[in-house]
C-alpha cells in the first residue's frame, strides 16, 4: 500500500469522523467530565482517610495529572473500537470490495482507524489546554521536551499494539457470531493492567513485576509516565522492547487467525 | 395484570430460543461481565491497599456495594438494556407504530420486548457475589435490614431503568440519541462508586436530579444500618418521581412521534 494511499483513505475518515459534532461533543464533554470528577472525588477521598500526604508515590495533585494524561492517552490508543470495523465487514459480506481492491486489506483498515482518531486528537488538544489553563500546570514539573518525545513513540506503539489486539478479536468474526463482548472484554482488561483505572504504581510489587513482561502496561501507563517524567530511559527502553516484542508476536497471531479466518468466509454476510 | 404476565412469558421463550442461536456469543458475553466482575473487585482490593476506608465504608462494605452493582447492572441487561439500545431505532425507522397499535401499554412493550437471555446467567452469578460478599461480612447483618436492601436495590434498578429510558426519551424530538445514550453512560459511572466520596453539590445532584447514587449505594448504607428509614423514603420518593415523569414525557413523545417521518 503506497503512503499516499494511506494518506488519503485516512484524511477521508477523518473528514467523516467530524461531521456528526453534536453526537462528537456531548459525549466527548460528559464522558470526560464524568470521568475525571469520579477520579478527582474518589483520590480526595483517599487521600483525606488514609491521612497520607503522598500515595504510591503521588501526591494529589501529581495523581489528578496522571489521570488527565492517562484518560487523554487513553482516547488515542483506543480510537474507535467497534464502529466500521472488520467484524463488520465480515458479517454483512462488506468484505468483498476488500478483497478485489489493489491495496491489502489491513492497511486500508488500520488507515481508517488512523483517521478516525481526529476527533480523539481534537479532544486531546482542547482537555489538555483547558487544564493546563484551570491547574496552571500543578503536578506537570515533570514535563520535558525528551519526555515528550519518548511518550509519542510509546504512543504510537500502543496504538498500534492496541489496534493489532483488536484486530485479532475482530477476525474471529470468521468463526463467532458477535465478538463485541471480546473488544469489550479487551477494554475491561486493558483498563485495568494498563493503567487507566488506577496508576500501576499501586499495584502490589509482585502483580506490578508480572505485569512489566505483559502488554498491558505499554498501552497506557508508559506513555504518560514518560510524557510525565515518571519513567526513566532506561526503564522506557525496556518497556518499548517488551512491548515491540509483544507487537510482533500478537501482528503474527493476527495473521494466523485473518488466513484461516479467510478459508471460512462464504462472502454473503451472516 | 394475567395478560401482560402472559406476554411477558411469550417475551422470555423468544428471547431463548433466539439466544441458543448464538451459542457462542452467549458464552462470550458471560466472561466480559465475569471480567468485568473481576477487574471492578481487583480495583478495590487495591485501593484498599493504601487506605482503610473508602467514603467511610471499609473493604467488606465495599464489596457488598461492589456486589449491590453487579447485582443491578446484570438486571439492568437482562431486562431493559437490549431495549433502550432498540428504542431510537424504532423511533427513527418508524418501527414504533407495530408497538403503538397494539392493544397493550407501548411503555411496557418498548421496555419489555427483548430479554436478554445471555446476561440472564450474569445475573446469576452478580447475585452469587453478593450471597458471597454477604456472606463474608464480619458482623450479623439482621433479617430485617437484608429484606429492606433488597427492596431498595430493587427500587434502585427501576430507578435505573426510568433515568436511562427518560434520556433517551428527546430522540422523538432530536432523531438522534447517540450523544444522549453515551452521557448516560459516562453519568452511570457514579453509581459504581460509594456515594461517600462524593462532596457538596455534586453529592445533591446525584442525590437528587440525577438520582445514581440511589442504585446502589443508598441500599447498602440501608443495609448497615445508617438511618434506614430516611433512606427507604428518599429512595420511594424519588424512584416514584421519576416513574411519573417518565409516564409524562412518554405521552408527550408519542404525541411528537409522526412514524416513519421521523
Amino acid at each position: 500500500m503506497t503512503a499516499r494511499l494511506f494518506l488519503q483513505v485516512m484524511s477521508m475518515e477523518a473528514r467523516r469522523r467530524m461531521s456528526y459534532r453534536v453526537d462528537f461533543w456531548i459525549n466527548a464533554v460528559a464522558g470526560f467530565v464524568a470521568e475525571f470528577a469520579i477520579v478527582w472525588f474518589l483520590w480526595k477521598a483517599m487521600f483525606a482517610e488514609s491521612g497520607a500526604d503522598v500515595v504510591a508515590g503521588f501526591s494529589f495533585e501529581q495523581v489528578l495529572v496522571y489521570y488527565v494524561v492517562a484518560i487523554l492517552v487513553g482516547k488515542l490508543v483506543r480510537g474507535t473500537e467497534f464502529d466500521g470495523q472488520p467484524s463488520e465487514d465480515i458479517y454483512q459480506g462488506g468484505l468483498n470490495r476488500y478483497l478485489v481492491f489493489p491495496a491489502p486489506y489491513f492497511g486500508m483498515k488500520y488507515a481508517q482507524a488512523a483517521g478516525a482518531l481526529l476527533p480523539a486528537v481534537v479532544q486531546v488538544v482542547i482537555f489538555g489546554a483547558a487544564w493546563w489553563l484551570i491547574s496552571g500546570g500543578a503536578g506537570m514539573e515533570g514535563v520535558t521536551p525528551t519526555g515528550t518525545a519518548m511518550a509519542l513513540a510509546a504512543l504510537a506503539l500502543a496504538n498500534m499494539l492496541y489496534y493489532m489486539m483488536a484486530y485479532t478479536l475482530h477476525c474471529i468474526s470468521f468463526w463467532a457470531d458477535n465478538v463485541w463482548s471480546l473488544l469489550v472484554a479487551l477494554r475491561f482488561a486493558t483498563g485495568l493492567l494498563g493503567g487507566l483505572m488506577v496508576p500501576l504504581a499501586l499495584f502490589p510489587d509482585g502483580l506490578r513485576r508480572a505485569n512489566e513482561f505483559l502488554p498491558f502496561r505499554n498501552l497506557f501507563a508508559l506513555p504518560a509516565e514518560a510524557f510525565l517524567g515518571r519513567t526513566s530511559f532506561d526503564a522506557w527502553l525496556e518497556g518499548m522492547v517488551v512491548g515491540g516484542v509483544w507487537l510482533v508476536v500478537v501482528t503474527a497471531v493476527a495473521r494466523l487467525v485473518w488466513h484461516r479466518g479467510q478459508l471460512q468466509y462464504s462472502g454473503i454476510g451472516i | 395484570m394475567t395478560r401482560y404476565l402472559r406476554l411477558y412469558l411469550y417475551f422470555l421463550r423468544f428471547s431463548f430460543s433466539r439466544a441458543m442461536e448464538f451459542r457462542m456469543d452467549f458464552f462470550f458475553r458471560v466472561g466480559m461481565d465475569a471480567l468485568w466482575y473481576g477487574t471492578h473487585l481487583a480495583f478495590f482490593w487495591v485501593v484498599y491497599e493504601h487506605t482503610p476506608t473508602l467514603g467511610s465504608w471499609t473493604l467488606d462494605q465495599t464489596l457488598v456495594f461492589a456486589a449491590s452493582v453487579f447485582v443491578s447492572d446484570a438486571v439492568h441487561m437482562t431486562f431493559f438494556s437490549n431495549n433502550m439500545w432498540m428504542f431510537p431505532f424504532l423511533v427513527n425507522k418508524g418501527d414504533l407504530d407495530y408497538y403503538v397499535v397494539r392493544p397493550v401499554s407501548s411503555l411496557f412493550f418498548v421496555s419489555l420486548r427483548e430479554f436478554a437471555a445471555n446476561s440472564f446467567l450474569n445475573l446469576l452469578i452478580a447475585v452469587g457475589i453478593l450471597v458471597w460478599a454477604l456472606a463474608r461480612y464480619p458482623a450479623p447483618l439482621g433479617a430485617g435490614s437484608v429484606t429492606l436492601y433488597a427492596f431498595l436495590l430493587a427500587l434502585g434498578c427501576l430507578l435505573n431503568y426510568a433515568m436511562n429510558l427518560l434520556f433517551m426519551i428527546p430522540v422523538f424530538w432530536m432523531h438522534n440519541a447517540a450523544g444522549l445514550r453515551d452521557t448516560y453512560w459516562g453519568l452511570g459511572r457514579f453509581s459504581s462508586r460509594p456515594d461517600g466520596i462524593y462532596t457538596g453539590w455534586v453529592r445533591r445532584i446525584l442525590t437528587s436530579v440525577l438520582p445514581f447514587a440511589l442504585i446502589n449505594s443508598f441500599p447498602t448504607r440501608a443495609l448497615f444500618g445508617d438511618r434506614p428509614l430516611e433512606i427507604a423514603l428518599h429512595v420511594t420518593g424519588v424512584t416514584a418521581a421519576a416513574f411519573v415523569l417518565l409516564v409524562v414525557t412518554w405521552r408527550l413523545g408519542l404525541r411528537a412521534y409522526s412514524s416513519a417521518s421521523s
